[in-house]
This record gives structure tokens, sequence and C-alpha cells, in this order.
């Protein structure tokens, strides 16, 4: 499958009213196509469900861009609780009884604080930030994840879609036309619907519509910088490793790329003394 | 479902709203409460108990007509396997299916429809 890079006219639409295209190709979208790409997500990723199992009991963490809910049953067996947040009210119907059981979910932005400042232990994204057009509100995106979480021990765990896609990914990201050796950034994925059986025979090839998704593909270092830049915005100094810190501190505890995406595990950290 | 431990943790987001003043949002019109049994695990209880805003949901279990919760959050003893039980109903049980959340300082009302909390505001009731 190859991502179509946005055109020039499609540029400058997401950059005059960048909530108006979000509206139009990610949320809207996904309302359209909840009930089928539901049936298409149910299998974890190792590093998300490896995050969850090593929480404490008694852990009380957001689900930030929850979708259909997939994480939401990896909660220990009731140790821990994920609350799951999204914008789609589609999704959100199947979040509601992910894994078989009642589920708490709110809609809501991923940009916005709708909580107890610091309400939460620990707080995952995934696959959510990309959906967003502008650096200004994906970087707004994480500094509402950090204000989100505990500021002596909170945990967050963020996954966007990178440009390096692997060969088991089905997805062609384009060469960038202006920049040599890049890929461009700004795409549309198609999702295909196939039509419901027994809607009756049209044609050989049935009905099958294509929704156009819009997502910012992430280069090398690039979440990295994001990170960084949310961290200052709040006052947090970017710790590499666990060393104390005069400030209240913002630990990188891993990052990395797995399957095509770009990932990066924080804590959150008291100032020493 | 919104339970008490998800209601627990809601603020209102509107412009000039901060915390404390907008916390905890007011049950109103309720028009479907429910309650569902859940599983209960002390261990979650225990250790997440810190979290919470206690007066807060005493004040709130009571508005919806439960009054089992003791007015001060209970220590060492006293946080039997008897208090874990009535802790474990108010928070895990009580569902609000139908109804809305007024925010206590500015009045914003987020409705609540079959179970989810509309939390979203529009780009002109958002402060930044």
């Amino acid at each position: 499958m190859t991502l179509t890079a946005h055109d020039s006219s499609q540029l400058e639409a997401l950059r005059q009213d960048p909530a108006l295209h979000e509206s139009t190709y990610v949320h809207a979208v996904y309302d359209n196509i909840a009930d089928h790409f539901s049936q298409t997500r149910y299998k974890p990723w190792p590093i998300i469900a490896a995050f969850l199992a090593s929480l404490a009991p008694g852990s009380v963490g957001l689900d930030s861009g929850c979708g259909n809910g997939k994480y939401l049953p990896l909660d220990q067996e009731g140790k821990i609780m994920l609350l799951g947040m999204d914008r789609s009210i589609g999704l959100l119907a199947h979040a509601q009884r992910a894994g078989g059981k009642g589920r708490e979910v709110v809609r809501g932005d991923a940009m916005r604080v709708c909580w107890r400042p610091e309400a939460f232990d620990f707080a995952i994204s995934i696959a959510t930030i990309h959906h967003l057009s502008t650096p200004e509100r994906r970087q707004q995106a994480i500094e509402a994840l950090l204000r989100s979480v505990s500021s002596t021990h909170g945990r967050v765990l963020i996954y966007v879609w990178a440009t390096e896609q692997d060969e088991l990914s089905k997805r062609t990201v384009p060469d960038d036309p202006e920049r040599a050796g890049k890929k461009v950034q700004d795409v549309f994925v198609p999702w295909q619907k196939t039509a419901v059986k027994g809607k009756g025979k049209e044609g050989e090839s049935g009905k099958q519509e294509v929704h156009q998704r819009y997502y910012h593909m992430f280069e090398k270092g690039e979440l990295r910088g994001l990170v960084e830049q949310a961290g200052k915005s709040l006052g947090l100094q970017v710790l590499e490793g666990a060393e104390g810190a005069a400030m209240p501190g913002l630990q990188i505890v891993q990052e990395g790329w797995e399957r095509s995406n770009w990932y990066v595990e924080l804590l959150r950290h008291a100032p020493h003394r | 479902m919104v339970k008490l431990i998800t209601h627990n943790l809601l603020c209102c987001h509107a412009r000039g709203c901060n915390y404390p003043e907008n916390f905890p949002l007011v049950f109103r019109d309720v028009t479907q409460l429910e309650v569902r049994e859940a599983d209960y695990n002390a261990e979650f209880l225990q250790k997440m108990m810190p979290r919470l805003e206690w007066k807060a949901l005493v004040d709130t279990a009571k508005q919806l007509g439960d009054t089992s919760l003791p007015e001060e959050l209970p220590e060492g003893e006293a946080m039997d396997e008897e208090f874990l039980k009535k802790l474990h109903h108010v928070l895990m049980e009580i569902h609000i299916e139908e109804g809305a959340m007024h925010c206590p300082k500015c009045d914003h009302k987020y409705p609540i429809l079959q179970g989810i909390p509309n939390m979203l505001l529009a780009e002109h009731e958002i402060g930044r």
C-alpha cells in the first residue's frame, strides 16, 4: 500500500486550519470505519504489554487515544486500572466492552487535560499523536500526557508511526521531492472498507469504500525532540539516566524503533533535596 | 459507564477553570444509574486509595444516595475487609449511564450518554 503525500493545496489547508483537517481526515474517518477497524485491531504489541505488566498493583493509568480499547484488558486481572480516552464515539462504543467486560471510557481530546493535575500513575499514547497535524499540536499532546501523571513517579509510553517502515509493513512512504534522501511526512493512509456481505453484488468487484486517514510520519529523532521541548516548556530537566536533578526531572527510560514505529518511555522525577 | 473512580479523576478544563475550584464535577439530571457487580480486588483498592480525593468521593456518593463511606479515610486496622468491600461497591459498582456532570465553578455541562461522558469543549470554551 502506497501512502499518498499531501499536495500543496492540502498542505495549505492543513496549515490554515489544522483542527478542521483532523476533524475531516481523522475523527470523521474513524467514526465511519470503527466497526471494521475494530475487527482488525486485537493484538497488543509486546513492548506495550511488557510495560503494562511491569506496573505496580494499584496503579491507575490513562490510555490517551485508546481506539477500540485493545490495551484496556491488560489490567493485570484488576490489579491496575486503565481509563480509555478517545475522540471517536464509534471506537469508544467498542472500547467500552473491550475483552468482554465493562471498561471505563471518556470522550476527550489528546491535547487537553480534563483530569486533576497529576491524577494518574501512568499514561500510554499508542498510535495517536501522529494524527495531530502540526508540531505545536503534537507537542501539546505530549505536554498533556506529562501533566496528567504524577510528578514524582509518573510513567509515560508513547508510540508513533515512523517514516522508516520495515519489510513486514505493507506501507510504502513516498520520497520527498523537495528534500533529497528524505521521506514525505504528511500523508494520507487509505483504509479499504469492504462492503458487508449480503448487500447485493454490484459489478464483479463488489463495493469497496476507501477512506483517507491523515498521518504525520515521524522521522528519526523527531519524537525525542518533541519530548525535550514538551519537558522544557513544563520546566522539567530532561535526564538521560536516573541521576539526580536539582529541578523536577523527566527521564528518558528507553527509546527506539520497533516494527515501523518510534517509541519512547518516560519517567517523571521529583527534584533531589 | 461512569464509575465513581473515574468521576474522582475528572475536572472541568474550560477557560478560567483551575484545580481545585473545578473539582469535583457535580452530577445532575441523572436519569439512569445502574449497580453492576464487579470483580473485587483488595490489593488494587488498598494501593490506589491514597490517590483518591476522599472528601469528593464521600460527598458524591452521598448525593447519589450511598452513605456507607466514613467521612475520614480510615487508617491501619480500620481499613478492614468490611470497609474495603464498601469502598469497592462505591468506586467500582455504581455506574451513571445517562445524565450530566457540571463544573462547580463555571457550571459547564459535560453530558453522559450511554455511559460515556463527553469531555470535549468547543474552541471558544478552551483557555490556554
